[in-house]
This record gives C-alpha cells, sequence and structure tokens, in this order.
C-alpha cells in the first residue's frame, strides 16, 4: 500500500506553543532552513499518521492575523493564497492559547474564510483547572464550524487526538464561521461579480495587502475595485471589530473563567520581576549566574576535548607514512577542528540558559523592563531581544529587527547588535581569558575568569546602547514609535524543547563556523609550509651557517629550521607586512595572520592560531592553550600571550567587525552599502583604539 | 606521490569551498506557482 503524503500548516499568535505542538508531532524528524529568496527561518518535520499517511508538517511563522505588517506575516498569506506551491496546506492547524483565546481566534477565522479545512488546537489546556477555566467543547466546535483537539504540548496530552484529526481532515467542513462581506455588501457583490471563480476573502487580501499571489492579476482587481487608503482602513477596521464581535458571541457560552478558582501568581510574580529596581537586580543576578556556570561547568569537557585532539595529532603524525598528506592531517586539519569543538561545551551551556529563560516566559519580562531605558538610548524595547539572541549570532538577531515597526529605531538596533557577544567571540575570549586571567576565586566563590566573560558582554551590551545613543542623535530620521509587546504565561521550560533548541544552534555553529574554519586551516596549512625564494627552500643551510659556532641538539636545530621556514613562508611574509600596523597593539605577526584569516568569522582566529603554531611543532601531543602559552618573542624573550596583549585583544575582538555575513545581511537588510560600510568603519576604528591604548597603558 | 595529489586535491576543495561560500551569489527564486501571480 502506498503512503499517502498530506501537507499540514501549524499557524498561530507566537508564544501559543506551535513550536512545542510541532516538536511534539515530529520529534527530531525536523529540517530548518530558509525560504526562496527571503530570509524568514522555513522549519519543516514529518510525523507518521494511521493509515499510512505522511504527514508533511510545516511550522510558519507566528503571526498574529493575516493582515501583514511583516515579513513572517507575508510568508504566511503568501502560502495560504497560493494552491500551487508546494507546501500548500491540505489542512491548517491553527494553534492557540487556552488563556488567550480571544486574541488567538483572529487568525483563526480569516484562515476559514479561505476555504481551508482547519483544525483548532486549544494549548495549554493543562492550565485550566489552575486558572479556573472550563470550555464547552461541543458548542465551539459548531460554532466555529471545526473540530477541537484539546491538548497540552508541554505535557504530551492530546496529541494523538490531534493526530486522528489530521488523519480525518478530510470531514471538516470549509465553510466559513462568520460572513465578513456584511461590512460593505455593495462593494463585497460587486467584486465577487467581476470575478466569479475567485474565493471573495482571497480578492479583499489582494486589495489590502502587498504581498505576492498565485493566478491573479493583481493590477486588474486593484485598479478596478480600488478604495482610497483611508477607505480601506477604515473597511479592514470594520472587518476586524466584525471577527472580535463574532469571537466575543462564540466565547460568552463557549468559554467560562471562574475567578474565585484560579490559584495565580503570574501577577505576583510579574510584579517582583518588572520592579523598577528588584527586576533589574534579579535581571543581573540570572546573567551572573550564567557566566559563572559557562566557566566553571564546562572546563572539564574541554581539556577532555583538546587532550584527546592533541593526542590524535600525534597518533597520525607517529603511524601514518611520513609525508605531505600526514603533515596537513596532523598539523592542519585535526588542530583546525579541534580549535571548533573545543568550544561545544561552553556554547551548549550558553544556549541552555539562553533558551530555559525565553521557555520559561522570563525573556519577556526582560524586554518589557528594558524598554524604558531602551528609549533614551533611541532603541526600543523589542530591541533588547536582537540584543539577546545576538549573544548567538548577529545573523539572526538583525534578521529579528523586522518587528520594530519604527525605521530609525530598526535601523540604529541592526547597526549596533554586532556589538553583542556573539558565540563566534566565545572561543576567542575563552582561550585568551584561561591564557591571561588567573583562575582563582575571589570571596571564595566567584570565578575570577568568570567574572571576566561577563565583564565582556557586559561592555559589549555597553558598546551597543552608547553607540545606540550617538546614532540617535547624529541621524536625522523621523519616524512615529510604539511599543506593544506579548506577555506569555511563566512556564517550566519543557526539557524536549530546550533540549532541541540547543542542539540546533549548537549544531549550526559548529557545522556552520566549522567548515569555514576547516577550509581556511588547510590553506593556511599550505601558505605555512611553502614560500618563495632562497630563505624559505634554504632554511637548513642558512640555521646552519647562523649557529656554525653553537652547539645545537636535533630539536633544537629542527624548531629552529620550523621556525626560519614559517617566518618566510607565504603567511609570514604576509603576516610580517602588517606588522608595522599591528605592534602597537601588542601583537605578533603570528596573531597578526589570525586578525586577517579571522574578518572573515572571528572564530577562526584560535583554529588559525592552532595552525600556524602547529606548522613544524615536533611535538604533536601539546594542546592549542599550552602551545599558545609557550610561545615567546624572539627580542625580548617574553611570553607573547602576556597580561597587556592579552587585554588588547579581548578589547579589539569585544569592538571589531570582524565577521564578513553580518555586514552582507546589514546590507541585505538596510538595501544598501552605506550602513554595512559605515558598521565596518566605526567598529574597527574603536576596536583599533581601545586595543591600543590598553596595550600601551598596561605593557 | 599519492600524499602530494591528495593534499592538493584537498587544498582545492578547500579554496572552492570558500570561494562559493563568500564570492558567488545564488540565483534568487520566486516560487509564484503557474500563470500570472503579479510578482515582479
Amino acid at each position: 500500500m502506498s503512503v499517502q503524503n498530506i501537507n499540514v500548516a501549524l499557524i498561530g499568535n507566537p508564544n501559543t506553543g506551535k513550536t512545542s505542538v510541532f516538536n511534539q508531532l515530529t520529534g527530531l524528524n525536523q529540517q530548518v532552513g530558509n525560504y526562496p529568496g527571503i530570509t524568514v527561518e522555513k522549519k519543516m518535520g514529518f510525523c507518521k499518521l494511521p493509515h499510512n499517511i505522511k504527514a508533511n508538517i510545516l511550522d510558519l511563522p507566528g503571526t498574529y492575523s493575516l493582515n501583514a505588517s511583516s515579513m513572517d506575516e507575508s510568508v504566511v498569506i503568501e502560502l495560504l493564497l497560493n494552491k500551487n506551491d508546494k507546501l500548500y496546506p491540505d489542512v491548517a492547524v491553527v494553534v492557540t492559547d487556552v488563556e488567550n483565546l480571544k486574541r488567538n481566534l483572529l487568525i483563526y477565522t480569516q484562515i476559514k474564510d479561505l476555504e481551508i479545512p482547519t483544525i483548532l488546537v486549544i494549548n495549554m489546556s493543562d492550565r485550566m483547572e489552575r486558572k479556573g477555566i472550563t470550555l464547552d467543547i461541543p458548542y465551539l466546535e459548531e460554532k466555529l464550524k471545526t473540530k477541537i483537539a484539546l491538548v497540552s504540548s508541554r505535557k504530551g496530552l492530546g496529541i494523538d487526538e490531534l493526530k486522528e484529526l489530521i488523519v480525518s481532515y478530510k470531514n471538516i467542513t470549509n465553510e466559513p464561521c462568520l460572513n465578513a462581506s456584511v461590512i460593505d455588501p455593495e462593494y463585497f457583490e460587486k467584486l465577487q461579480h467581476a470575478f466569479p471563480n475567485q474565493l471573495m476573502y482571497k480578492l479583499w487580501l489582494v486589495i489590502t495587502q502587498d504581498v505576492n499571489f498565485s493566478n491573479l492579476d493583481r493590477n486588474e482587481v486593484r485598479n478596478t475595485f480600488t478604495k482610497s487608503h483611508s477607505e480601506l482602513k477604515r473597511l479592514q477596521q470594520k472587518e476586524t471589530v466584525k471577527r472580535y464581535q463574532f469571537i466575543n458571541d462564540v466565547l460568552k457560552k463557549g468559554l467560562k473563567v471562574d475567578a474565585s478558582m484560579a490559584k495565580d501568581i503570574r501577577a505576583k510574580l510579574d510584579r517582583v520581576l518588572t520592579h523598577k529596581i528588584w527586576g533589574y537586580a534579579i535581571f543581573f543576578a540570572i546573567l551572573f549566574l550564567i557566566f559563572q556556570s559557562i566557566f566553571s561547568w564546562s572546563t572539564i569537557p574541554m581539556d577532555f576535548i583538546d587532550n584527546t585532539f592533541a593526542s590524535l595529532s600525534s597518533w597520525v603524525a607517529e603511524e601514518l607514512p611520513s609525508g605531505i598528506l600526514t603533515d596537513l592531517l596532523s598539523q592542519g586539519i585535526i588542530p583546525g577542528i579541534g580549535g571548533v569543538i573545543i568550544f561545544i561545551p561552553q556554547i551548549a551551556f550558553l544556549f541552555l540558559f539562553i533558551s530555559i529563560l525565553e521557555e520559561s516566559g522570563y525573556m519577556s519580562r526582560v524586554v518589557f523592563l528594558m524598554d524604558k531605558i531602551m528609549r533614551r538610548f533611541g532603541l526600543s524595547g523589542k530591541s533588547v531581544v536582537p540584543l539577546i539572541s545576538g549573544t548567538a549570532c548577529a545573523i539572526p538577531a538583525i534578521m529579528a529587527t523586522r518587528n520594530i515597526e519604527n525605521w530609525k529605531e530598526r535601523l540604529i538596533t541592526i547597526l549596533v547588535t554586532p556589538f553583542t557577544t556573539c558565540s563566534a567571540r566565545l572561543p576567542v575570549y575563552a582561550i585568551i581569558i584561561s591564557l591571561v586571567i588567573p583562575s582563582k576565586r575571589v570571596f571564595g566563590v566567584l570565578n575570577v575568569q568568570g567574572l571576566t566573560l561577563m565583564a565582556l558582554y557586559v561592555l559589549g551590551f555597553f558598546a551597543a546602547i552608547l553607540s545606540a545613543y550617538i546614532l540617535n542623535k547624529v541621524l536625522k530620521l523621523e519616524s512615529k514609535t510604539y511599543f506593544v509587546v506579548e506577555m506569555p504565561s511563566y512556564k517550566l521550560p519543557l526539557f524536549k524543547n530546550v533540549g532541541i533548541n540547543v542542539v540546533e544552534k549548537t549544531k549550526a555553529f559548529i557545522v556552520g563556523a566549522g567548515k569555514i574554519i576547516l577550509a581556511i586551516s588547510i590553506i593556511l596549512w599550505f601558505l605555512a609550509s611553502y614560500g618563495p625564494g632562497k630563505d624559505f627552500n634554504e632554511a637548513e643551510t642558512i640555521v646552519k651557517e647562523r649557529f656554525a659556532n653553537t652547539t645545537l641538539t636535533e630539536t633544537q636545530f629542527e624548531n629552529e629550521v620550523a621556525s626560519q621556514k614559517l617566518e618566510n613562508s607565504y603567511i609570514g611574509l604576509m603576516g610580517r607586512a602588517i606588522e608595522p600596523v599591528i605592534q602597537p597593539l601588542g601583537y605578533d605577526w603570528k596573531i597578526g595572520i589570525a586578525l586577517i584569516s579571522s574578518f572573515a568569522a572571528r572564530e577562526v582566529f584560535v583554529g588559525t592560531l592552532a595552525t600556524i603554531y602547529s606548522v613544524g611543532d615536533t611535538d604533536n601531543e601539546s594542546t592549542i592553550k599550552s602551545k599558545m602559552q609557550a610561545e615567546v618573542r624572539p627580542e625580548t624573550g617574553g611570553k607573547v600571550f602576556n597580561f597587556a596583549t592579552g587585554i588588547s585583544l579581548l578589547l579589539f575582538y569585544a569592538f571589531a567587525m570582524q565577521c564578513a555575513s553580518t555586514l552582507a545581511i546589514t546590507k541585505k537588510e538596510t538595501n544598501s552599502w552605506k550602513w554595512p560600510a559605515m558598521q565596518l568603519g566605526f567598529m574597527s576604528a574603536l576596536a583599533y583604539l581601545t586595543a591600543l591604548i590598553a596595550y600601551q597603558i598596561l605593557k | 606521490m599519492i600524499q602530494e595529489i591528495i593534499a592538493f586535491t584537498i587544498l582545492g576543495f578547500a579554496v572552492g569551498f570558500l570561494i562559493k561560500k563568500f564570492f558567488w551569489k545564488s540565483k534568487k527564486k520566486n516560487d509564484c506557482g503557474d500563470g500570472n501571480c503579479g510578482c515582479s
């Protein structure tokens, strides 16, 4: 018997637990990508259902209505109107939150008007008793003309019933649950008369929305039936009022809330967590705990990974036949990969904490709390989301600015988000902090390395808001602003959701950055292993002549030859060319090479140094850290990575725009090269100056 | 000799990958389905 494929679209307001339902349905059978031509995230998965049915589940971006005000919402509308799209749903599943049913049902009534079979999921049903909520399901099903699944995605309740409803979706009526055309019967009648084969609501969306439609000549519809802008707005408002009137009437009988039964602690928690003093104190205490934990907990797995890769390099060098490929593996590829893998524990811990804060509903309180402060710096409370998600990566964070309605606030947020400490900076910080900051505790509990890491995160945040303040004064753009934020209920974080998020984000970093780092490590190894002219090719003779009057051991001689070759290799020559510019910052030419290669992506810095210090190194068993620790300046004999150079490097990476992909996304989001060029110039100048001042004071 | 061939092939792949990653522009696709969809 052949498998029947059906497309299922999960639709709903943000914070209704739509992604939890998606995770429950698909488990780990998920794929994350982008919609063609745009950078809105597309999450797909599949679920095997009874009767040999395979459901392709599409988790659409959270949207409040079919009136598109953002790119995320346009994606939903375009898919629901294009029957030729291969993802066009056979059945729509609208996910709602039992506590916010009134607001969540707006989009449901709109989708019903598109005559798509629609199942209504009422999620978070496990809270009904606690909140004193009772539902009359048969009545709601009758009035809303659908089948309802009462689900608790957090506890996995009702998922089997939902699957059964999906299997029998053909039994659900396509009939709309209200008649929206009563807002202007004459107008809609003419419209339907002119296009008898089209759905009325689809035609209405063609007129009012600026999105792409299939099989419809938008200009024809618009030219014939357009009204003035204000008239259309007035009709849209009437339509929304009409829908809410209908929803109110239905819920008046279908939903009862007995306040005396409610045992609500939400209000009490909100009072503390958004308090003008305690709110900030708790927020900073949470951040403090996170950064202490990242350093303390990840030490053991990081040391294990570092030693494993060092042993692997040594094993490859000893066991494989000697030659260029063996050297490439032991000195280029393995140390390069090790330079990425080693940071898995810290990145996973960071995402674990961020996921827990998001899942619990606390992050929305932070947005609300920070709005007042943000506004003083020309930002919006909503800018906190990109600034916090920028701790993962600036690219999705810049894309997340799309929900900021005010263009000036959005532009400023885009320009300052790269100051936020992203996960790519974490490897650089981690290795340098471990080299130059002592691993001791103050007051018996506070790890100094953890404190330094937190200070760098705070520094990045302040650099972002101070730059925003300057930009707010400099940029002459005027636009109106308003602030609306969703306050979801508090929830215990769901282990499955947190786990999937941590795995996906860590995987994205390791796979995305890992490929680039591996490729750069290979190229660097070649550039460091080959060179032009006599100084490279006759390195042994030159060393012999130089030490003609000195007795060198075999190891000392090999090290001198390796050093002579590296210095005169292609990469050595490149590093020496930029040395005059970076010397005042306390960097040698080898660090210079790492600075150049890490312009593609910051995390390449550690991998580059690991490769450069491995070339010609006779001791393959050394770890990256011990190699960096042992590096000395030939002219003074002092350590390369001393306190002054370390702080200078930390500050350089805190402020520098070392990320080609972020520049590309800024160009894409602002539609101009002017803004990324400004971003690059400003951040590089600030990084150079602060690193210069720090080194000159501390050396 | 074999080691050299493999090593330089790996180098070729690495260079090719980086060029594709940073300099290759992928063509945008507009999935509008059949007919005149009105998208530019």
